[in-house]
C-alpha cells in the first residue's frame, strides 16, 4: 500500500501494471463479482467432499420423499389440505365456543355488574361509571372474550404445522395459482394465517422476501375472513338465512352462506392481487423462491410457548389497546346529547339514507365506524345501537351499554324492529367481509410497510370494493322483487 | 346613516375583493414558490432536457461513425425542424457546437457533456439491474430521467458504489471518465449468417416499443444462440434452449458478435434445469446471461454453481414450480427461473 502510494504515478511500471490490469480486465467476460462467487462455491464443494464422509444413505430423506410425494401428489395434495384446514377451522370454532362463554360469564355476567355494585358503592357520579365500566370496561371484556380463545386455539395449531414443514408445501402445491394472479406462494400461508388474524397475517408477510409480492400480501390480507368476523358470518347467516328454508336443512344453508363469503374474499383475493400486480404494483421489485425444509417432529411445548406469547399475546394486547378509546367512544356518542337525540342518534339518521341505498341501515354503518378497534364488537355494537335507534325498552342495559342476547329467537325479533330484511343481513355479511381492516390490522400495516401510501391503499380499497358490491346485491335485488 | 351603512357594505366587499386578488397574485407570483415560478423553472429544466438530449443524439452519431443532421436531431426529439434550428442556435450561443458549412460538430465542452450523460445513462442502468430488481422494461426509462439529475460527482460515486463496471446491461461500453464513448459493437442481428455461433453484445433499448418486443421474448446480452433460418420477413432465432421468431425490424435492433469457441451444435444441444423429468438428475453448467441482479445472486446462494449435482424431485400439483434437490435441500423453482440454469446431464456427456 505505501509503495503504491510512494510510487509516483508516471513511473513507467506501474503504468504497465495498470494497463495490463485494464486489459485483463476488458477481456474477462461477464462479470466479475459473479467469477469471485462461483470461484468460492467451487472451492466450497471441494473441500466439503474431501473432508465430509457420508456414511451411507440416511433413513430420513426416503421418509421425506415419501410424505413429499403424498403431499403434493396431483390425486391427494389438494384434498389432504382442505382437509387439514376444514379440520382446523371446526377444531377452532367448535373448541374455543366453550371457553368464550366462561370467559364472558366471567367478565361480563359476573364482573361488570360487580364493577357497577363496586362504584356504586364509591359514590361514583353515573357518568363516570358509565364511561368507564359500561364503555371502557364493556369493551374490552367483550374483545377478550370472543378474542382469546379462538387465538389461542388457531395459533398453536398453525404453529405447529408450520413447525412440522406442512405449510411450505401447502405454498409450494398452490404456487401456480398465486403467480398467475402476480402473487406468491408464500401468500398460500399468510392468507391462512388471516383467518386467523389479519393483523398477524400482516406480520406472516415478512416470509415473502419478494418486495412486490409482499406488499400485494398485505394489501390483500384483509379479504381473509378473521376469526372476529366469523361469528358475526355465523349469527347472521343462521338467523336470516338458515330460516328461509325447512328445518332440517337450515344448518346447511347457513354453514354454506359462511363458506360462500369465505370464498369470496378469496376470490377477492386473487382479482386484487391480480390486478396490483399489473398497475400500481408493476414497477415494484420480484423475485422468486421458495425452500422446502425437512420434515421434523414439532416441539410441541416450545410451539405452544412461542405462539401464545409471539402471536396470541401481542395481538391481543395491541387489541385491547384499541377497545378501551372504542368502547369510550361508543358510550359517549349513546350517551352525550345535543338537543333532543344523542350524537348517536344524530349519526344514524345522516348515515341511514346511504345506508338503505347500499341494502344496509344506518346502525350498521355506525357500528363498523365505532368498532374499527375490533370487529368482534360490531354484532353487541348493533345491538346497542338497534335498541337506541328504536327506542324498545325490554331489551339491554340502558344506552351504551353492548350486550348480546341469549336468545336467537329474541336477537332476530329485535333486528326485525330495526327493520332488517333478508337483504340487510346478505349485504351486512358481504360489507363484513369488504370493509377496512380493524384499527390493529391498519397500524400493523403502517408498522410492516412503514408507508402512508400503501397503509391508506390497504384500508380504502376494501371499503370502496364493499360499498360497490353491496350497492349491486341491492340494486339487483330491488329489481328482482 | 343608512347611506353610511350601504357603502360600508361596499367597501366591505371591495376588501374582501382586494385581498382575495392578493392572495391569488401571491400564489401566483410568489419568489420561488409561486406557481409562475414554479412553471418557469419546469420550462428551463425541460429546455436543459432538451438540449442535453440534442448533444447525446449528436455525439453517438458521431462515434457510430454517422452524421447528425437536423432532421436526425428533429426526429429524434420529435419536435418540428425550425424549433430544432432554434435549438443548434441556442447550443452554438453556449459554445457547445459549430455548426461550419452546414455540418454539426461537437466542441469540446459538449463531447464533455455528452460523455457524462451517457455515462450516467448507462451507470444508472447498471445500478438498477443490478441493486434494485427494478423490472427490465423500466431501466431506460428511469435512466433517461436520472441522467439530467446527476452531476459527474454524483456519477463517479455511483460509478465506484458498483465497482466501476465497464459494461451496462445492455451490453454498452460504459465510458470512463474523461475517456472517449465508443460506438456500438458487433453487427446486426439480421445481417448475421445462419448457423453461425453469436454472442449477443447488445440490445437497443430504443424505440421503446421494439425493445419491450425483444426483452418478451426473452434474448439479452450476453446470451449465445445462432440463426436457424432467414426468411425475408422473419428471423428464426435459437437462443437458451428457445426459438425465437423475430420480424426484421426487432432483429435490426440486437447486435451479436460471431462466437469461436463452439458450434452451432453445441449450442443447439444446450440442456437447461426445465428439460429434467421428476427423478433425473443433471449438473449445472452455469446461468444463463438473461439472468441477473438479485434474482442471479439468489440463485448463486441457493448453490446453483457450476458443477452443482441438481436432482428433480417433484413438480407441484399444478406442473410448476418443480422442488430440485442441491446439496441436499430441496429448492422450488418456477419454469422461468429453471429456464436460465444451464445444465448438462448424463446423457449429453455420453453423446
Amino acid at each position: 500500500m505505501s509503495d503504491a502510494a510512494s510510487q509516483p504515478a508516471n513511473s513507467p511500471s506501474a503504468d504497465r501494471i495498470l494497463q495490463a490490469a485494464e486489459n485483463l480486465r476488458r477481456n474477462i467476460q461477464g462479470d466479475l463479482h459473479e467469477h469471485v462467487v462461483e470461484a468460492l462455491y467451487a472451492d466450497a464443494a471441494r473441500i466439503a467432499d474431501r473432508a465430509v464422509s457420508r456414511p451411507g444413505v440416511a433413513a430420513q430423506p426416503t421418509f421425506d420423499r415419501t410424505l413429499d410425494r403424498i403431499l403434493t401428489s396431483r390425486l391427494w395434495g389438494f384434498p389432504i389440505m382442505i382437509a387439514l384446514f376444514a379440520l382446523m377451522f371446526w377444531i377452532t370454532i367448535a373448541g374455543a365456543n366453550a371457553p368464550s362463554g366462561w370467559l364472558a360469564w366471567l367478565l361480563v355476567d359476573q364482573g361488570w355488574p360487580m364493577l357497577r355494585h363496586a362504584a356504586e358503592g364509591l359514590g361514583f357520579p353515573w357518568w363516570l361509571s358509565g364511561l368507564l365500566i359500561d364503555g371502557i370496561y364493556l369493551a374490552t371484556a367483550w374483545v377478550i372474550s370472543v378474542m382469546l380463545p379462538p387465538m389461542a386455539i388457531f395459533f398453536p395449531m398453525f404453529t405447529l404445522l408450520e413447525d412440522f414443514g406442512y405449510l411450505p408445501r401447502v405454498a409450494f402445491n398452490l404456487d401456480k395459482a398465486f403467480k398467475k394472479a402476480g402473487a406468491h406462494g408464500k401468500q398460500a400461508m399468510t392468507t391462512m394465517m388471516g383467518f386467523g388474524c389479519n393483523a398477524a397475517g400482516v406480520v406472516a408477510t415478512r416470509i415473502i422476501d419478494s418486495p412486490r409480492e409482499r406488499l400485494i400480501a398485505i394489501v390483500t390480507n384483509n379479504f381473509a375472513l378473521c376469526n372476529g368476523r366469523w361469528p358475526t358470518q355465523i349469527l347472521i347467516a343462521s338467523l336470516f338465512l338458515g330460516s328461509l328454508v325447512p328445518a332440517h336443512l337450515a344448518g346447511l344453508i347457513s354453514a354454506g352462506a359462511v363458506v360462500c363469503v369465505a370464498l369470496l374474499g378469496v376470490f377477492f383475493t386473487f382479482a386484487v392481487a391480480w390486478t396490483l400486480s399489473r398497475t400500481v404494483l408493476k414497477g415494484e421489485v420480484s423475485t422468486f423462491s421458495l425452500e422446502l425444509p425437512p420434515y421434523r417432529p414439532p416441539r410441541v411445548l416450545r410451539t405452544l410457548y412461542t405462539s401464545l406469547i409471539d402471536r396470541t399475546i401481542i395481538v391481543l394486547w395491541r387489541a385491547i389497546v384499541f377497545a378501551v378509546p372504542a368502547g369510550a367512544v361508543i358510550w359517549l356518542s349513546a350517551n352525550v346529547k345535543i338537543g333532543d337525540l344523542s350524537i348517536a342518534q344524530h349519526l344514524m339518521q345522516s348515515f341511514d339514507p346511504v345506508g338503505v341505498f347500499l341494502g344496509l341501515n344506518g346502525v350498521i354503518l355506525l357500528a363498523y365506524i365505532v368498532a374499527i378497534p375490533a370487529n368482534e364488537i360490531v354484532i353487541p355494537t348493533i345491538l346497542m345501537l338497534t335498541v337506541v335507534a328504536t327506542g324498545s325498552a325490554e331489551v339491554g342495559q340502558g344506552a351504551g351499554v353492548m350486550f348480546e342476547l341469549d336468545s336467537d329467537a329474541s336477537t332476530k325479533a329485535l333486528l326485525q324492529t330495526g327493520g332488517w330484511t333478508v337483504l340487510t343481513a346478505v349485504n351486512l355479511m358481504l360489507f363484513s367481509l369488504l370493509h377496512n381492516p380493524c384499527s390493529t390490522t391498519i397500524y400493523t400495516i403502517y408498522k410492516e410497510t412503514g408507508s402512508v401510501k400503501w397503509t391508506a391503499l390497504a384500508t380504502l380499497l376494501p371499503i370502496v370494493l364493499g360499498v360497490v358490491v353491496t350497492f349491486l346485491v341491492a340494486t339487483v335485488w330491488r329489481l328482482l322483487q | 346613516m343608512r347611506g353610511g351603512a350601504a357603502s360600508l357594505g361596499v367597501n366591505m366587499s371591495n376588501w374582501t375583493i382586494i385581498i382575495c386578488l392578493l392572495a391569488l397574485a401571491a400564489l401566483l407570483v410568489w419568489l420561488k414558490r409561486g406557481m409562475v415560478a414554479r412553471w418557469r423553472a419546469g420550462r428551463r429544466y425541460a429546455a436543459r432536457v432538451r438540449r442535453e438530449d440534442a448533444i447525446k443524439h449528436i455525439l453517438k452519431c458521431e462515434v457510430n461513425s454517422g452524421e447528425a443532421t437536423m432532421e436526425s436531431l428533429a426526429g429524434h426529439l420529435q419536435i418540428p425542424t425550425d424549433r430544432t434550428a432554434e435549438l443548434l442556435e441556442s447550443l452554438e450561443d453556449r459554445g457547445l457546437l459549430s455548426l461550419q458549412g452546414g455540418k454539426i460538430r461537437l466542441k469540446n465542452a459538449g463531447r464533455d457533456l455528452g460523455l457524462h450523460l451517457v455515462r450516467a445513462h448507462r451507470l444508472w442502468e447498471s445500478y438498477l439491474s443490478e441493486q434494485t430488481g427494478v423490472s427490465e422494461a423500466e431501466w431506460h426509462k428511469r435512466a433517461e430521467r436520472q441522467e439530467h439529475l446527476l452531476t459527474p460527482e454524483q456519477t463517479d460515486a455511483l460509478a465506484a458504489r458498483l465497482g466501476n463496471p465497464t459494461t451496462d446491461p445492455h451490453g454498452d461500453l460504459i465510458p470512463a471518465r474523461g475517456q472517449p464513448v465508443a460506438g456500438d459493437r458487433g453487427m446486426v442481428l439480421s445481417a448475421a449468417e445462419p448457423n453461425q455461433p453469436l454472442l449477443v453484445s447488445h440490445v437497443e433499448d430504443e424505440p421503446a416499443a421494439v425493445y419491450s418486443q425483444i426483452t418478451a421474448q426473452g434474448i439479452r446480452p450476453g446470451m449465445r444462440g445462432l440463426i436457424v433460418e432467414k426468411l425475408p420477413h422473419r428471423i428464426r432465432f435459437w437462443a437458451n434452449g428457445n426459438e425465437h421468431v423475430l420480424a426484421p425490424i426487432v432483429a435490426n435492433n440486437i447486435s451479436v458478435e460471431p462466437l469461436t469457441d463452439c458450434t452451432g451444435n453445441d449450442l443447439l444441444d444446450e440442456e437447461f434445469l426445465t428439460g429434467l423429468a421428476t427423478g433425473q438428475s443433471g449438473r449445472v453448467l452455469g446461468l444463463s446471461a438473461a439472468c441477473r441482479g438479485p434474482e442471479r445472486r439468489r440463485l448463486l446462494d441457493l448453490g446453483f454453481v457450476p458443477g452443482t449435482e441438481v436432482v428433480a424431485e417433484m413438480k407441484s400439483p399444478g406442473g410448476d414450480p418443480t422442488a430440485y434437490r442441491v446439496r441436499g435441500t430441496l429448492i422450488a423453482l418456477r419454469r422461468e427461473q429453471a429456464a436460465l440454469v444451464r445444465i448438462s446431464t448424463p446423457n449429453s456427456i455420453a453423446v
